[in-house]
This record gives structure tokens, sequence and C-alpha cells, in this order.
């Protein structure tokens, strides 16, 4: 994948992890000067996530993390299952719904992205 | 809670980042901290002596930090767009 840094500089090269803050690793890096003139490669790097301007993601990756939502949902159903047995908070349920369903979205694509790169 | 981002998922969005660019895609996801998730996007560069140039991107994630601007597109009025005739310069970026 490819991590535009809001400096200009780019770097290229393939996900190891990251975290909730978007903090990266990447390995086999190409990293590239803010004008495109001068390369650099490093054999990994580390990225503060709050130097990101964007990433640029393969496109399986979207398919991927879809697929891991659906796995994650049904695991999450049989947790809430369990949890409902203690507790009769339905506002409990919905927030956690609701709330986790958008960190969900950006943390398991930044999450399954390792995984598959392993995989490959 | 729902932001008003919410009703623009699975639309076609325009997004102005902070450095002036503008990313054009359909809205896949967004966080509290405004991370976009943009499927199919590309880019569109404006300038004054040439038509706009569109360059492809695919799947992209902004991080929140540095977007200015999101707004939805309607496809129809869009698509009716000569994007080749149209001349503008650049957007400048938000000088920090």
């Amino acid at each position: 994948m490819l991590v535009e840094l809001k400096n200009g500089e780019t770097y290229n090269g393939h996900l190891v992890t990251c975290d909730s803050w978007m903090n990266i690793n990447l390995r086999e890096v190409i990293c590239t000067s803010k004008d495109g003139d001068r390369f650099w490669r490093l054999p990994e790097c580390y990225i503060r996530g709050s130097m990101i301007k964007y990433l640029r993601i393969p496109d399986e990756i979207f398919d991927m993390v879809k697929e891991d939502i659906v796995v994650n949902k049904a695991r999450g159903r049989t947790d809430n299952q369990k949890n409902r047995g203690g507790s009769r908070g339905a506002r409990q349920g919905f927030g956690g719904r609701g709330g986790g369903g958008n960190n969900r979205g950006t943390g398991q694509q930044q999450r399954g992205g390792p995984k598959s790169f392993r995989g490959k | 809670m729902s932001s008003g981002l919410e009703s623009y998922v699975n639309h076609t969005v325009s997004i102005i980042t902070s450095d002036g660019r503008n990313f054009v895609g359909t809205l896949k996801g967004f966080d509290q901290t405004i991370n976009i998730i943009l499927d199919d996007s590309h880019e569109r560069v404006y300038s004054p002596n040439q038509g706009v140039e569109q360059i492809i991107l695919g799947l992209h994630l902004i991080r929140g930090d540095n977007v200015a601007i999101i707004g939805e597109v309607d496809e129809t009025m869009d698509s009716s767009i000569d994007l080749s005739a149209i001349r503008a310069e650049p957007i400048g970026s938000v000088v920090f």
C-alpha cells in the first residue's frame, strides 16, 4: 500500500502492523520525496499515524474487510447473547452496536491488512 | 449518535483536503475522527490552461486531519459536466 504523509513524502511498502492511532509499520519500503525526484529504499519503517495524509490501498482489501465484518458480526452476536443473560439494558446493546460499528469499519481494515499481506 | 455523514454512505462524494486536492469517490465508511474510506476514487486536478485531469486511484483512506470539505455529488448532474472544458486555478492549501 501507499502512504502519503502530510509533508508530501510517500512511502510504498507492505503493511506489517498498525494500531488504533494509525501508526504504521511497513516493510520493503520505497520512500519518494515531496517532488518525486528522489527515492530511498528502506528495509522497514515506522510511521506515526498523525503524520499521515492518506493511504492508497489495494482494491482486494475492501472485499476482505467485508468478509471480516460478516465473520465478526456473527462473533459479536454470540457475545451479545452471552451478555444479555446478565443485563437487560437495551440501550447498552444499541449503543455498542452503533458506536462500535464505525470504529470497526476502519479498525478492521487496518487489522485485516497485515493478515492478508502475510497470506500472500 | 450519528453524524451527518451517515446519509452519504454508499453515495458519491467529493472531498476537498487541506492541501487543496479534490477527491471524488463512493463513501464506504468513516469514523469519529472523520477518517474517510473512499472506493473507486479518483482525483480531479484543475489547471488554468487545460481541462480537468482525472487520476484513477481506487480504494483510498483519507486521514480525518486532512479533510476540509465533504459534499454529496449528484451523479446525474456530475456526469453531465464536460470536465475537459473546465479551466480553473487549483485550490491553494490551508496554511498551517
